[in-house]
């Protein structure tokens, strides 16, 4: 995929590409599977960015390219899922899936490297009531770094399992490139008071 | 299910008014630095808090609700993310369970380290006055609390600097800053309301929702590392770093498991990966948040440093490993 047609799906998924080209782009990902998975991926990363939070604005897009390419294609929840863990997607792939969570983690803009200069551009995104900055996506995709420095950067955690960049919050959401085996429910973490909320939840609950 | 919480014993019988006195005993002079360190990494064993942390790191804020209470010398710990999707982390000895309320999920972990919160904290074996330099700054409040600052301050460009609010009662760390050299904020962890040695029932150490129909999770065992002796060293290491572990280790996705250098100076510490050289390359240097990395090819291997370290300091170590 050369830069411009990454910067026009890009500019596609901000809502900022003219009408006539959002038709061309259309056609063409109408026609091209593999352009499909990555407006997909782009999608994704968009959401895994804001920290899986809804956002209207992506699912809006997200039934946008699946209007128009009138299959549904472009939505990756319609993926089948792999067996053996729930919580990876094919569509994403381990690699892309590892990248994203560490993206997702630190945010965009601290990965670093050899960035083409075009690529600096930040774009603004209106998320309800906090703003988020987020580089643009075709940023993301030229900075992300490669599956292996990912998995360095989960062992190193292992020495370091706190709450930073190498911590446990980088282990979960880097869940869905991690191969898992499915166990039974750790009796020492349901206690007969567990879903009871404690005194202090429940007045929290109480508080107008 | 195999549970080692050896290493999280401590004497039961250990309260908050036993810690109290052994401030008190030395409060009537005031104390060194070196003393405020080993309190706090006393303390912080030992008693149990509740409050909510403020994480900052790149600029990014994120507020948390911690649980913290010994029993029976194993440590039980909650915590839970007050924004985004809820997550929340539950922790008995050495044993982590994430939840995800948003993927109906638990992942479980083993860990061996002390605390969620404080993994950062240095350890005993940093080597004040040779490469770092600690010192009283001020007294100041945080959280409502009285506490005394700490600086930890590297001699060189290889380290990042610390700053340390211990509570001037207890020593327990109110607040913790990770600095660069030229003084930039890479990350804190801060309280914005705690209670120290507060009466914490188990009910507040338990999941906040029922997990019925969540799906649970662990690593497979294949995954674990075996420690080795290794040939493979740096011949230039930066002041007061050594080498604490060696193992090889096979990760997901690589053809061959690979060998894992750990050095650390007792604040700070970079591993050092070795890989069978192989057509994924990686960029040269790249960083996430305050991590580091650097990757050279050196004959049939990719080397590759990674730690929460200048990146002068993955650069020297990744560019001087060595064979013997």
């Amino acid at each position: 995929m050369n830069d411009a047609l990454k910067m026009q799906i890009s500019a596609f998924v901000d809502g900022e590409l003219p009408e006539n080209e959002s038709e061309l782009l259309m056609r063409r990902l109408s026609q091209d599977a593999a352009l499909r998975q990555q407006v997909s991926q782009y999608l994704d990363i968009g959401r895994r960015m804001r920290r899986d939070r809804d956002v209207s604005g992506m699912d809006q897009l997200r039934g946008r390219i699946a209007q128009a390419l009138g299959d549904g294609q472009a939505q990756p929840d319609d993926e089948p899922k792999v067996v053996g863990s729930r919580l990876m997607t094919p569509s994403t792939g381990v690699a892309v899936a590892a990248t994203v969570a560490a993206l997702a983690l630190v945010g965009l803009s601290q990965i670093q490297g050899p960035v083409d200069p075009l690529l600096q551009r930040a774009v603004a995104i209106d998320d309800g009531p906090i703003m988020y900055t987020e580089p643009a996506i075709d940023q993301v995709l030229a900075d992300q770094p490669s599956e292996m420095l990912m998995q360095y950067y989960l062992s190193h955690g292992d020495s370091s399992p706190g709450l930073g960049p190498n911590g446990i919050r980088a282990r979960v959401i880097s869940l869905e490139s991690r191969e898992l085996i499915e166990v039974g429910p750790d009796p020492h973490l349901l206690p007969a008071a567990a879903a009871e909320p404690n005194e202090e939840e429940k007045s929290a609950v109480n508080t107008p | 299910m195999i549970r080692n919480i050896q290493s999280f014993r401590y004497p039961a019988t250990l309260t908050m008014a036993t810690v109290l006195a052994a401030c008190a005993v030395t409060a009537w002079a005031q104390p060194t630095p070196d003393e405020l360190l080993d309190r706090m990494n006393y303390v912080v064993n030992v008693v149990d808090y509740e409050g909510t942390v403020i994480r900052t790191e790149n600029g990014e804020s994120e507020a948390l609700r911690i649980v913290h209470k010994i029993i029976d010398g194993v440590i039980h710990e909650k915590l839970v993310s007050q924004e985004g999707s809820g997550l929340e982390i539950i922790r008995i000895g050495n044993e982590v369970h994430c939840i995800l309320p948003d993927k109906q999920t638990v992942l479980i972990e083993d860990w061996n380290n002390q605390s969620t919160l404080f993994s950062a904290l240095p350890s005993s074996e940093i080597r004040y006055g040779a490469d770092y330099d600690v010192l009283i700054v001020r007294e100041d409040r945080v959280a409502g609390r009285q506490a005394i600052m700490l600086a930890i301050r590297p001699h060189d460009e290889f380290r990042y600097g610390h700053r340390i609010w211990l509570d001037e009662v207890t020593s327990f760390p109110l607040k913790t800053e990770i600095v660069s050299v030229d003084g930039e904020l890479i990350g804190q962890v801060m309280f914005a309301d705690i209670r120290i040695g507060s009466n914490i029932s188990k009910d507040a150490l338990a999941p906040s929702m029922s997990l019925d129909n969540f799906s649970w999770f662990r690593e497979p065992a294949g995954y674990d590392a075996v420690d080795v002796d290794t040939n493979w060293e740096s011949s230039d290491l930066p002041s007061g770093f050594r080498a604490t572990s060696s193992k090889t280790e096979q990760l997901p996705g690589a053809d061959a498991p690979v060998t894992h250098v750990v050095y650390s100076d007792g604040m700070a510490t970079v591993s050092v990966f070795i890989a069978e050289k192989n057509e994924a390359q990686f960029a040269e240097k790249s960083n996430v948040g305050a991590s580091n990395t650097y990757s050279i090819q050196q004959g049939d291997f990719q080397i590759t440093a990674v730690g929460q370290v200048p990146a002068a300091t993955v650069r020297r170590i990744a560019t001087s490993m060595q064979q013997n």
